[in-house]
């Protein structure tokens, strides 16, 4: 088992109010799954998919990740695990404008303790992986969306994390790009990669192996 | 992982250049001052540090009651000091007295003549202070009665030949003392560029000695200024509680109590008030060196609010490495490269302004500064660029990567009000700084006009002041007559020291009537000419002044006005005094005139009518004719003095030179309150090109419903202004209060009025103003359609 969630609870106060984002979500993954989540805008898969990813806390429940509590870790604890494991995808892909693929593949590696030439070669191996070595000195301004996106997907994969998280990682590319990236995604996950993304589309649901529905932050 | 955060620098110069380049004018131009008052400072502090006595090394002061309730200084000294100083006092390894030559003596050999300062110091004198000698035994080379050491520069420039003129005679003359004799050169010194003195020649004290009169010996005469080597372990504070009484056990008339004052401090230290060594030099040197950190502090603010308030275009980057495993730490790390490396771009800039500079800045410190090329300074340098990036990139650093990563990528700034605050604190602070700068330098030059326009009792303008020396040594009188004749000479005199520096005192004088406290009174004393009162404008209070009278005719004197008060005489004229020595009736009062510089009081005064030790000559001309007469005195002079440059000076002009370190202060302020406000503004413009971007959509969607332009230029600039007004409120009282403590020193100083302060606060105001509305108005003006379509 990769991770588990065990009556997980987040809200926010407003007004002297509680609004509930998540309510009693429980699940399961294990390794190797391929799991979608959806449900209507507004019903809290991104909440989800954070917390998930520990980019974002929760109120209540429990979360194990790998035999470890992540509800009880410290930050710093929780952080490394992050680093080590996790691989987030955007719908907006975040590259960094100032970078070129090159290096927007590399930042991942500088804050772990990779050498420089180690660096290089695992550089190297995802251009080549994504056959993108032709392009790996333009800017991401100059790329079209899809491309962008695979370069998204090639620094999330490029410290072998065991999980990849995925918001709407088609949600900005027409649906030829679309399909590529859910290919690629099918291809990942024969070899090994779990991942869990959030869709809109049916289509791209299929692709997955398991569907979990949300509906006003509550699993249906 | 630095490398890379170097790339990411250059990258965003080029892409935000007006940003960089804010901070970059705000950072070097800060830098570049910061740099320059560190060399005055640098300069200042180095001053009398190479003697290698400094420790031990002391001056002998005085202090005497004025009988106005607090203590004067005087570093005079009777000459008999020596000798007790030398056998009673046990903790006093050597002493030496120095008697200073008023003005310029000649130097003369066989085919040269040059006027030159020097003194006669006692035997030890090279042994106290580490004058190097380039030739000569320091024990020995003053040891005889007529040797001389004189100066590396007077040896190249009076004997041409090579090596040390070491052996040959020169003759030597002053008029004010009498001297005139020939001296054998046994000796030559060199004097460091840090030394604070300067002079071209050094007599035997026994010369001077044996030209006085016995008379003149005893401890109510004082002369020379005296120094004194301590043995190691003596402890000054009570060393001087033993040593105060030693002029009252030897002269139980004398009112004088002594003191030690470390040489090598007097330099920055160099205001005594009541008996305390306080201020002076190290005030300024102080102050500059706030006032230049200040300044670089603006510059970091600068840097902090620009990058703050263009966190919005960073953020992401911040949230994108967060998410890819990034740690605070790393990030912080990442900004404080940017500010450092921006610093020490900024610095190298400063380095070649500074040098490209430096000559200007000498001129206006009055200072040979140097930039020297040195590890120690570089290291300095660099601490400094490190230190400002690291300062400048701390709260954008952290400010910068306390969010969290999830909110970042949502795009959303949580914008908490307290970094509002913060900015706009740190906006307050800059104009407070600038406008308190403003207020100094209005005030100090206002109050620098107002002594020099003071009325001073006498008329300082259309004087010349000629130093007495060589010719008119023995033909005073006679030039003086024929100065007379020329017609655009209105009058003509002498007097003992000169306008501005009237130092020569005497004490226990005894009048019928005396209460007990007067007979502490210290007298201002000087010998002037019989016409000394009218050709320097001075009114009569009562009685006569000295006209018609025949000069050493020692049976008269003529006091101020607050002498006769404090005396406590009814009908002073007539009333005769016993000032040790002659009796002397007094046959006028004269209206009270200042000497010395305004940060004195009028002290008690004595003019008396003789002709000896006279050092200036004064000859008042008629405006409008200066050119004709001086040419006329020009001739005149050359006929007394042949082949001698005809030397003078205007007395007003003399008179400014008081007030020159002041001068100088005010003018180097006067460039840091200027570039205070500069980086100030620029800082400001860089804030208000940023929110009028960032509000372009607000102001468009404001007019769309109805926003007139004006109104939209309001909302836009009045934030601003709101924050310099802020500023102005909080700093005026604080400037009132400044400005009266700096002014409090002089005893004649300008009242303060409230609009000084409010016009110091307005120029700041309207230069804000200025810089806030032109972007403001562009935003405004802007078409609604525009800034929509670009959503
Ligand atoms: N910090 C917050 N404070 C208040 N409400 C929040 C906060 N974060 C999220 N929400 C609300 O929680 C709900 C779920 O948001 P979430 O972004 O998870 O939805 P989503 O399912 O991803 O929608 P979409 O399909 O549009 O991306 C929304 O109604 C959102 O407004
Ligand atoms: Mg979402």
């Amino acid at each position: 088992m990769l991770l588990q969630l065990k009556n997980i609870f987040k809200w926010v106060n407003s007004g002297g109010q509680r609004i509930f984002l998540l309510k009693d979500i429980n699940f399961e993954v294990s390794e190797g799954e391929f799991i979608s989540i959806m449900g209507p805008s507004g019903s809290g898969k991104s909440t989800l998919l954070n917390v998930i990813g520990m980019l974002d806390g929760f109120d209540e429940g429990e979360y194990h990740f790998l035999d470890e509590s992540v509800h009880s870790l410290k930050e710093k604890h929780r952080s490394n695990l992050y680093k080590e494991y996790i691989g987030f995808v955007f719908q907006s892909y975040h590259l960094l404008d100032d970078l070129t693929v090159k290096e927007n593949l590399e930042m991942p590696l500088l804050y772990k303790k990779y050498s420089s030439s180690e660096r290089k070669a695992k550089v190297a191996d995802m251009l080549d992986r994504f056959n993108i070595v032709g392009k790996k000195d333009l800017f991401p301004a100059q790329l079209s969306g899809g491309q962008q996106q695979l370069v998204g997907i090639a620094r999330a994969l490029i410290s072998n994390p065991k999980l990849i998280l995925a918001d709407e990682p088609t949600g900005n590319l027409n649906s030829k790009q679309g399909e590529e990236i859910m290919e690629l995604f099918k291809k990942l996950n024969d070899e090994g990669v779990t991942i869990i993304q959030v869709t809109h589309s049916e289509k791209n649901a299929a692709y997955g192996s398991r569907v979990i529905n949300l509906l006003d932050g509550r699993m249906i | 992982m630095l490398k890379n955060h170097i790339r990411l620098f250059l990258r965003n110069i080029s892409r935000d250049k007006s940003t960089f380049f804010i901070n970059l004018v705000g950072l070097s131009s800060s830098l570049t001052c910061v740099l320059l008052v560190f060399l005055w400072v640098k300069d200042e502090v180095v001053k009398d540090q190479f003697h290698a006595n400094k420790e031990q090394l002391y001056q002998v002061f005085r202090h005497v009651p004025n009988g106005q309730g607090s203590l004067n200084t005087y570093q005079s000294n009777s000459s008999l000091m020596l000798t007790t100083l030398q056998q009673e006092v046990p903790e006093v390894e050597q002493a030496v007295a120095v008697f200073r030559i008023n003005g310029n003596a000649m130097l003369q050999t066989e085919d040269k003549k040059l006027a030159s300062t020097g003194f006669f110091a006692s035997e030890d004198y090279f042994k106290l202070f580490s004058f190097p000698l380039l030739a000569g035994d320091m024990n020995t080379v003053l040891r005889d009665v007529n040797s001389v050491v004189i100066s590396k520069e007077m040896a190249e420039n009076l004997f041409e030949s090579e090596g040390f003129p070491v052996g040959k005679s020169l003759i030597i003359k002053n008029g004010e003392d009498g001297l005139e004799d020939v001296f054998t050169i046994n000796g030559i010194f060199e004097i460091p560029k840090n030394s604070s003195q300067d002079f071209d020649f050094v007599l035997s004290y026994k010369k001077f000695l044996q030209n006085r009169d016995i008379n003149d010996i005893h401890w109510g005469s004082n002369s020379s200024s005296m120094y004194a080597l301590l043995k190691t372990g003596v402890g000054i504070e009570s060393f001087n509680s033993k040593i105060e009484d030693l002029i009252k056990k030897k002269d139980s008339e004398n009112q004088a109590s002594v003191f030690f004052g470390l040489y090598a401090d007097n330099y920055l230290k160099n205001r005594f008030v009541n008996g305390k060594k306080s201020g002076g030099r190290i005030t300024y040197v102080i102050l500059l060196s706030i006032v230049a950190l200040f300044i670089l502090i603006i510059a970091c603010i600068n840097f902090m609010n620009l990058s703050t308030a263009k966190a919005t275009k960073r953020i992401k980057e911040i949230g994108v490495k967060k998410v890819v495993g990034a740690e605070k730490s790393s990030l912080i790390f990442q900004f404080l490269t940017e500010s450092v490396l921006l610093a020490c771009f900024s610095m190298i800039v400063a380095y070649a302004m500074v040098a490209l500079i430096l000559p200007w800045f000498s001129n206006i410190t009055g200072k040979q500064l140097e930039f020297p090329f040195s590890i120690s300074l570089i290291l300095v340098i660099a601490g400094i660029a490190v230190v400002t990036g690291l300062i400048s990139g701390s709260y954008p650093a952290f400010y910068l990567t306390k969010f969290k990563a999830i909110s970042v990528l949502k795009g959303k700034l949580p914008t908490s009000s307290g970094d509002h605050v913060i900015r706009k604190g740190l906006v307050i602070f800059q104009f407070s700084i600038s406008i308190l700068l403003i207020v100094a330098v209005s005030i100090i030059y206002m109050q620098l006009d107002f002594i020099q326009s003071k009325n001073l009792g006498y008329n300082k303008d259309n004087i010349i002041t000629i130093e007495r020396q060589d010719g008119l040594v023995n033909n005073m009188e006679t030039f003086l007559e024929e100065a007379r004749m020329i017609p655009g000479v209105v009058n003509a005199s002498y007097m003992q020291g000169d306008m501005t520096n009237f130092s020569n005192s005497s004490s226990n004088h005894r009048w019928p009537g005396q209460s007990e406290e007067s007979k502490k009174f210290t007298f201002r004393h000087a010998h002037v000419g019989p016409d000394f009162i009218e050709t320097m404008g001075i009114e009569m209070k009562e009685g006569r002044s000295y006209i018609n009278e025949v000069p050493n005719n020692n049976s008269k004197i003529i006091l101020n006005e607050t002498a006769v008060e404090l005396m406590g005489l009814e009908n002073p004229i007539g009333t005769v005094i016993d000032m040790r020595g002659p009796n002397r009736e007094i046959i006028g009062v004269v209206k009270d005139f200042n000497i010395q510089s305004l940060y004195d009081e009028i002290t008690p005064m004595a003019l008396v009518c003789r002709s000896e030790w006279i050092s200036t000559l004064l000859v008042k001309i008629k405006a409008g004719e200066e050119k004709k007469t001086i040419a006329a005195l020009t001739q005149l002079f050359e006929k007394f003095n042949p082949g001698l440059p005809f030397d003078f000076d205007f007395l007003d002009a003399q008179y400014e030179q008081l007030y020159l370190s002041e001068q100088r202060v005010a003018s180097l302020s006067k460039y840091l309150a200027g570039l205070a406000i500069l980086i100030s503004c620029l800082g400001l413009f860089g804030l208000v090109t940023f929110t009028a971007q960032l509000r372009k959509k607000e102001v468009s969607i404001r007019k769309v419903l109805g926003q007139t332009t004006s109104q939209a230029f309001m909302m836009l600039s009045s934030e601003f202004v709101k924050l310099v007004m802020a500023a102005m409120v909080i700093t005026l009282p604080i400037a009132y209060l400044m400005a009266n403590d700096w002014l409090s020193d002089f005893a004649y100083r300008i009242p303060l009025r409230i609009w000084y302060f409010l016009g110091a606060g307005c120029t700041a105001l309207i230069i804000a103003m200025f810089t806030v509305a032109g972007q403001s108005l562009m935003a405004a003006k802007s078409s609604p359609a525009n800034a929509l379509r670009q959503e």
